[in-house]
């Protein structure tokens, strides 16, 4: 049912496919930008990747004015922050941000803080309070296909002080352009192929099933699954497959379209709590979440969930499936996915697994209550409620 | 004539939500603990569209007071987009979940703060409006401690003795 109102924005330029990383020089000088700022992390400089995009660059004429390489596995605040200061004292004019989500959140934060004109992250949270500010080129190169961060008009940056993940929601935290090449995700790990698979999973279902979906976000969304159903397990098993690399890529695009247009819900509540408590990697708490927080969704998605089995399972499959267990079987094949990924790739299925304790669940269920992907998940969370999710999945 | 009306609704509904709240922090356990959670100091300011009505609250405390004018920014503002948002929002024809959905108003300060003021409207929503409405804007009904009437007691009680302002 299409709601009384709602609102769809994707600004995002999408350069998708062969050779896409070289045209990222030609973007800039589209900009009017020259002197970019390079930010990624100290092990994507070691895979070779940001240097492959810094090569290439150079190589175009656009040399780095500056490359930052410290963004922590768990950025913040204060690293926001920071970069924002190097920026400054190299006189950058541009960001070209190579990296997951961290590094992409930690961009958009970079970002947000030179185009209001600002120092401190701090004083910009919130939702769509902030206007449009100076234009600071922005170009993002994902490294894994999972955050879809690239397309969305949130940054989710730890508060160090409070031990949370603060969300920066507006429309000028959405990059220029998103760079999508098969090369940057050929040498992710089995089992980060799989739970970055899953978290770009968990967007589309979420953002299909939460109360602010719309006919765009679903459009997004079901097109996002599809293109998992087809490629997350093979490209697991042939690694080096770049046609399905860039599939994935494409799916975790489309998923991040979609949420950024009808928000997550209770699986990113959760994950964000117990990122900010427990430093948990996001994509391995969203597989671990999920599955739990879809059956206990069910009651009240049971109509959206029943409508994404045929992209989840495909149509012939799905048609087999008599029309009132359609909703159930969505669930039960989440649950397929991600015990078949862990016995391909060693996905984990436990919180324990992650070293998260039990003495911490308090203060993830207390924490989790104030993240704002919960106003919009289908079924009412509370204190007790979020407990019992995490026990279950402990 | 017709946004006179909504803003004098508006208006109204803005002081029976902090009366219900000041009454609730009373009267309802749940409501004292999620108050007693907040800083000392905590104040939230929410506009309801262009030349439209304001409400400044401040917990101290001890009490949501309600304040006739701010020097300083709140902990955390909400700006409703449009006085027909704010109509919508405050005669229970949408929740909150259904504003944040449809974008009805945009928000200075950390998101935990709307949260938190999140559990505290639809708690005194379900309580103020009959329950044919509250089910269709709150995601699920609350089960209360105090029945409605008591608290519409207190209420008339309250504006009778000028409690509130
Ligand atoms: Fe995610």
């Amino acid at each position: 049912m299409t709601p009384a109102y709602f609102e769809y924005q994707n600004a995002v330029k999408i350069l998708c496919g062969q050779n896409a990383l070289d045209r990222i020089p030609d973007e800039l000088r589209q900009w009017g930008a020259s002197r970019p700022m390079v930010l990624t992390d100290a092990v994507l400089m070691k895979l070779g990747l940001a240097e492959l995009v810094v090569d290439l660059i150079r190589a175009e004429g656009c040399p780095p004015a500056s490359i930052f390489t410290d963004i922590p596995v768990d950025s913040s605040l204060g690293v926001v922050n920071r970069v924002a200061a190097v920026f400054r004292e190299h006189n950058c004019d541009s960001i070209i941000a190579v990296g997951g989500g961290s590094v992409i959140d930690s961009a958009k934060g970079v970002r947000l803080v030179l185009s209001q004109e600002t120092d401190d992250i701090l004083s910009l949270s919130g939702v769509e309070n902030i206007s449009a500010g100076r234009h600071v080129p922005f170009i993002v190169v994902p490294t894994t296909a999972g955050t879809g961060s690239e397309c969305t008009g949130v940054a989710v940056i730890r508060n160090e002080a409070q031990g949370v993940k603060m969300e920066f929601l507006s429309p000028f935290v959405e990059p220029d352009a998103a760079v999508l090449d098969a090369r940057m995700t050929l040498k992710l790990p089995a089992r980060a192929t799989a739970s970055t698979g899953i978290d770009a999973l968990c967007h589309a279902i979420e953002a299909a099933s939460c109360l602010q979906k719309n006919p765009l976000s679903d459009a997004h969304a079901t097109a996002a699954i599809s293109l998992i159903f087809q490629n997350l397990l093979h490209v697991v098993q042939h690694p080096s497959d770049s046609a399905a690399r860039l599939q994935m890529a494409l799916a975790a695009t489309l998923a991040g379209i979609a949420f950024s247009n009808s928000m997550v819900g209770g699986v990113h509540a959760i994950g964000h709590a117990l990122g900010g408590v427990c430093h948990v990697p996001h994509a391995d708490v969203m597989a671990i979440l999920l599955p739990h927080v879809m059956h206990f969704n069910l009651p009240r998605a049971r109509d959206s969930y029943a409508s994404l089995l045929p992209h989840m399972i495909g149509m012939d499959a799905a048609s087999s499936v008599p029309e009132e267990e359609r909703a159930q079987a969505m669930v039960n094949a989440v649950s397929h996915l991600t015990e078949h990924l862990h016995r391909l790739a060693g996905l984990h299925l436990r919180l324990s697994d992650l070293g998260v304790k039990e003495e911490d669940m308090e203060r993830v269920a207390e924490t989790a209550l104030n993240d704002g992907a919960l106003i919009v998940n289908p079924v009412a969370l509370d204190r007790e409620r979020v407990l019992d999710l995490l026990h279950r999945a402990y | 004539m017709k946004r006179i009306l909504q803003k004098l609704i508006v208006a109204a509904a803005l002081r029976l939500v902090h009366a219900a709240l000041v009454e609730l922090c009373k009267l309802d356990p749940y409501v004292h603990a999620q108050f007693c959670s907040l800083p000392n100091g905590t104040s939230y300011s929410i506009y309801t569209g262009h030349g439209a009505p304001v409400l400044h609250v401040r917990w101290d405390g001890q009490k949501l007071l309600r304040l006739k004018e701010v020097r300083e920014r709140a902990t955390c503002e909400l700006h409703l987009k449009s006085l027909a948002d704010s109509f919508l929002m405050f005669t229970g024809q949408i929740g909150l979940a259904q504003g944040y959905a449809r974008h009805a108003f945009s928000m200075q300060g950390e998101i935990a703060d709307v949260m938190r003021l999140a559990r505290l409207v639809n708690r005194a929503e379900a309580y103020l409006f009959p329950s044919f409405l509250s089910r269709r804007i709150l995601p699920e009904l609350p089960s209360l401690p105090v029945p409605s009437l008591r608290l519409y007691g207190h209420l008339i009680f309250g504006f009778l003795t000028r409690s509130y302002s």
